[in-house]
């Protein structure tokens, strides 16, 4: 009960704080991406996490959100709301598709593997350029503002809907955990033919987080593009900026945790952007190395993530007071 | 929250420098505040500084300083009293977002009255999105047609667009082989599959199709390729008369290389880019000697500007650099006809009006002139070819500072 | 003829494909970690041949020892600075300390020599060999012969010298081998020097047709885990067939299919192999 009230507190502050910033301004568009990086993050931690799969190719489902919101819309003039959904499905069958041949591939073999499935999308999406309009890119068009055109004037809706967004893919994290269905990824990720032999379907449960997971990151890549306005397939197939930047977001924070995403995002992308600003037209380069160093830093301090700071600062506190 | 760039803080002391001095000149007459409003005008700088790209964008940027620092000494914007320039330079990197994102910091924070950039077509198309929406001037050199093929008021694009580019590639290589008694019937278009390759080679295959010329090789690549014998072998089979390559300066040495390696000596023609560099010479050497490619503007048509460049940097005024130089002055221009640095004004002075001073000299119509949809209508591209280790303007004929070689 | 000539240059390109994954496979046979890092230093060692061509007048192909010098002493000390610490960890974070020492590198690279790009000339590099029809590039070959002549001598160290042997047997049980007196955290290190040396000695042994600057990696990077992936992780001799294997696939592949979709190709077989045999296609079970 105390940690629903913590999260009711968490949420009615997020949805605050982006009332002090400039409607139109700077940090409100690095708090949208932020609260957007944190959601990836957390469907990536639904297969990542919970499965322990280590994706580097949620891109893949990512792009095909993004377009299929998109091309939804000049060609058809749907909604992106509805193109939200359609690439929801379309991002799930991919992930099924993938989890196919991949699933019982373990660790580096399937890091691999998902790395190979995001360029094989990258790939297609600039050569298929009567779908996709190819390596030139797509603009979402200009539209009269209204909520059910997904069109707004500033940039204020947006974080709104990237709040939400996050309040629901950590709600599904946290049931899937705690369901039927985290129970058993929890029994395949200690001990797979344990797992077996007490009667779980291991492909079967894993396919099912692959496709969940898959699904709310193509949802995720509609939202994303909204904000962003102008994209191309190097863009939201991108291996380095999507992949394994959403990957490295759950694990700083720390993987298999809801909290673990959000702190993570909340510390690489506003670090990210500040060292642009400070650092990028001194020396370029060098805003990318610190935040190199940052991370080999924080994988050596924290294997585990930035969670386990707080996991033991609140057993040096229990274990502090009297009990 | 403690700013550290060198260059942030190198333009806080120019500011603060400048505000004193400026209040010690007006002290006599009235009271003004020490930070006297419009007494620096911030100019938005973004370019990849990082990633495949940071040559050019570092290019661009020497062009751009060339010409701040020239007007500054020169004491200034006269419209608003002196008032000087202030350069904001961020780092685009290679993505589309964050260029975006940059470009709302640069509005936000530093109250920015134009921005220049993003010699990438992606990054420049992704940054008009968030200017259009704010009524920022956004001034560029990218190639891409769709810069200014979305209606938007905000943006203007001081050179040809990719298609134009692309159709006068192959136009001139046309008019030059004539000129030297020679028919091209046969040709082979390769470039790699980014937004800048694919434009310019729609705008080929429309040059060959209006001239009935036959297209025997149409190849895209990708981006980053290791090894281009492939390709070579295929051109070798396709028994064409020229090649153009469109491609960055990676490919483009391993195409000519190749090229040379299989004794292949049919003209190849580039598509700017990587074949109008001084890196394009350094890694061929003699090799590099009577390659021709087309440009949007070569520093040759305006030595009187582009020298001083070549001075201060060491090497020839790249083209980048040049429209760049221009995009500012003309910025300038229209801030001293609007006698405002407010964006709205100076968008309204740029549209239509014809600037015909200073760098915009230097462009092929000898002046800059933006359409409704901020399309510079003077500029036509220029065809150039290497010699000697420069490039020197071969076509148009009217433009030309040396006669083409043509060897086929 | 064209065939003929597509399996020619694949062949040729593939070998240098091979000596530069043959570290990368080498050191998850040995330790068990992909190094995302690895082809930052082939960008090293293409940046010192660089030098050593521009600086010292050094053929790069020539200058290749010293590349491989000095990526071995700088791999001596990330493995045991870094990698060391994170022999025991979750492999994601093995994963992500070599991507953020991929990012420091390349950085580095950036801020100390600049964004240009470099590239060098050499007497050779325009020409080639004709039998009859076909066409042997020299640089290729050149290429190949040192690769072929750097995976003999690799070869012979592992077969022949005690370190060699030693390495092979932590390799097969760390516990084991730990009894019999072989120090493993040194046999991990000399491993990982030796790995990245190799790469970096490809590096130096393809300038003659490439160009460096600070993001070259990138365009290596998902070729060298293919290789290996279709050669079976952490088999040396599967990296040997594997790269000749990419080689003649991305030549044969342009035959057939755009020479757009090369990569394309490359991936499919890349994700089917490890789908159909994830050991490798000559890969020994391990």
């Amino acid at each position: 009960m105390k940690r629903w009230i913590a999260f009711a507190i968490v949420v009615v502050v997020a949805c605050l704080l982006p009332l002090a910033l400039d409607p139109r301004g700077y940090w409100i568009r690095v708090l949208t991406f932020t609260l957007l990086f944190a959601a990836m993050a957390q469907a990536w931690n639904i297969i990542g996490g919970l499965a322990n799969q280590t994706s580097l190719g949620h891109a893949a489902f990512f792009g095909i959100g993004a377009y299929t919101s998109t091309i939804l819309l000049l060609k058809f003039g749907l909604s992106p709301w509805i193109g939200m959904v359609a690439g929801g499905v379309f991002g799930g069958v991919a992930a099924f598709i993938i989890a196919i041949p991949t699933m019982r591939l373990q660790g580096h073999y399937f890091a691999l593997a998902t790395l190979a499935f995001g360029e094989v999308m990258r790939v297609i999406a600039n050569v298929w350029v009567s779908l996709t309009g190819g390596p030139g890119g797509t603009s979402i068009p200009f539209s009269p503002p209204s909520f059910a055109n997904y069109s707004f004037k500033l940039l204020l809706p947006h974080t709104y809907i990237a709040i939400a967004a996050l309040v629901i893919t950590t709600l599904i994290f946290e049931w899937i955990q705690r369901g039927a269905m985290g129970y058993r990824l929890r029994a395949i990720k200690e001990n797979p033919s344990a797992a077996e032999v007490i009667g779980i379907d291991t492909t079967r449960v894993k396919l099912q987080a692959a496709v969940i997971s898959g699904a709310l990151m193509a949802m995720l890549g509609t939202l994303y593009v909204q904000v962003a306005v102008f994209f191309d397939p190097d863009t939201v197939f991108s291996a380095a900026g999507i992949s394994i930047r959403v990957a490295l977001v759950a694990i700083l924070g720390g993987i298999g945790t809801a909290i673990g995403p959000i702190l993570g995002a909340f510390f690489i992308i506003p670090l990210e952007e500040l060292m642009n600003e400070w650092f990028s037209s001194s020396a370029a380069g060098l805003s990318q190395l610190i935040f190199g160093l940052i991370l080999i830093v924080v994988i050596l301090w924290r294997p585990h993530g930035f969670v386990t700071v707080f996991r033991s600062l609140r057993a040096k506190f229990t274990g502090g007071t009297a009990r | 929250m403690p700013k550290k760039s060198t260059t942030l803080s190198v333009g806080l002391n120019r500011r603060t420098l400048l505000a004193g001095t400026a209040s010690l000149l007006a002290a006599p007459m009235v009271l003004r505040p020490a930070f006297a409003q419009g007494k620096t005008v911030n100019v938005g700088v973004i370019m990849p500084l990082s990633g495949a790209n940071a040559q050019f964008g570092i290019n661009s940027r020497n062009g751009i300083e060339l010409v701040a620092d020239e007007i500054n000494a020169a004491g200034g914007i006269k419209a608003l009293g002196g008032a000087k320039i202030n350069l904001i330079v961020a780092d685009a990197t290679s993505t589309p977002t964050t260029a975006g994102t940059v470009a709302q910091r640069l509005i936000t924070q530093n109250d920015v009255t134009a921005i220049l950039g993003a010699f990438a077509s992606s990054l420049t198309l992704a940054i008009s999105e968030v200017t259009e929406r704010r009524d920022i001037p956004l001034l560029t050199m990218s190639f891409a047609d769709q810069i200014t093929g979305r209606g938007y008021k905000s943006i203007f694009q001081v050179v040809p667009k990719a298609s134009v580019i692309g159709k006068a590639q192959f136009d001139y290589t046309k008019a030059i082989a004539e000129a030297a008694g020679a028919k091209i019937s046969k040709i082979a278009i390769m470039y790699e599959d980014t937004a800048y390759g694919s434009a310019q080679a729609k705008g080929l295959r429309a040059g060959a199709q209006a001239a009935n010329v036959e297209v025997v090789m149409d190849d895209a690549y990708p981006l980053g390729i290791t090894d281009t014998t492939p390709l070579i072998n295929k051109l070798r089979a396709s028994g064409a008369q020229a090649v153009f390559p469109v491609s960055y300066l990676n490919d483009s040495l391993l195409i000519i290389r190749t090229m040379r390696q299989q004794k292949i000596d049919i003209p190849a023609i580039g598509g700017a880019a990587g074949y109008v560099i001084p890196d394009f010479e350094k890694g061929l050497g003699e090799f590099a000697e009577n390659v021709l490619s087309v440009n949007t503007s070569n520093y040759d048509l305006a030595p009187e500007f582009t020298e001083r460049f070549r001075k201060r940097f060491g090497y020839f005024m790249v083209h980048e650099a040049q429209e760049h130089a221009v995009a500012l002055d003309v910025l300038v221009q229209a801030i001293e006809k609007a006698k405002s640095a407010k964006p709205e004004d100076v968008s309204a002075a740029l549209r239509g009006a014809k600037f015909s001073e200073g760098w915009a000299k230097t462009m092929t119509g000898g002046a800059v002139q933006f359409d409704n949809t901020g399309l510079n209508v003077l500029s036509v591209p220029v065809m150039v070819q290497w010699r000697n280790k420069e490039l020197v303007t071969v076509w148009p004929n009217d433009v030309a500072k040396a006669k083409a070689i043509w060897k086929s | 003829m064209a065939f003929i000539q597509a399996v020619i240059d694949g062949l040729l390109i593939g070998g240098v494909y091979a000596v530069i994954s043959i570290g990368l496979t080498l050191v998850y046979g040995v330790m068990g970690i992909i190094n995302f890092a690895q082809a930052e230093f082939l960008m090293i060692g293409m940046l010192v041949a660089w030098f050593a061509w521009a600086f010292l007048g050094l053929d790069p192909v020539l200058a290749a020892p010293l590349s491989f010098t000095v990526a071995f002493v700088i791999g001596w000390f990330v493995q045991g600075q870094l990698i060391s610490r994170v022999l025991k960890a979750p492999s994601v974070a093995q994963i992500f300390l070599t991507v953020g020492l991929l990012i420091v590198i390349e950085n580095s690279a950036l801020l100390a020599f600049g964004s240009q790009f470099r590239s060098v000339t050499t007497w050779y590099q325009t020409i080639s060999l004709s039998l009859g029809p076909l066409f042997v590039s020299v640089p290729y070959l050149i290429a190949f012969a040192m690769s072929l002549a750097c995976g003999v001598a690799l070869w012979w160290f592992m077969r022949t010298s005690w370190f060699g042997r030693a390495m092979r047997a932590t390799a097969q049980n760390p516990g084991a081998a730990q009894l019999m007196g072989i120090d493993s955290a040194l046999m991990y290190r000399i491993a990982f020097a030796l790995g990245v040396g190799l790469t970096a000695f490809g590096g130096a042994v393809i300038m003659p047709y490439v160009t460096v600057y600070p993001g070259v990696g990138g365009q290596y990077v998902v070729l060298m885990f293919t290789v290996v992936v279709l050669g079976g992780l952490g088999s040396v001799a599967g990296a040997v067939a594997g790269g000749l294997a990419v080689g003649v696939i991305q030549a044969l592949s342009a035959l057939v299919f755009p020479i757009q979709l090369q990569n394309l190709v490359l991936f499919v077989v890349f994700i089917l192999v490890l789908a159909v045999r994830p050991q490798g296609l000559v890969g020994a079970s391990r």
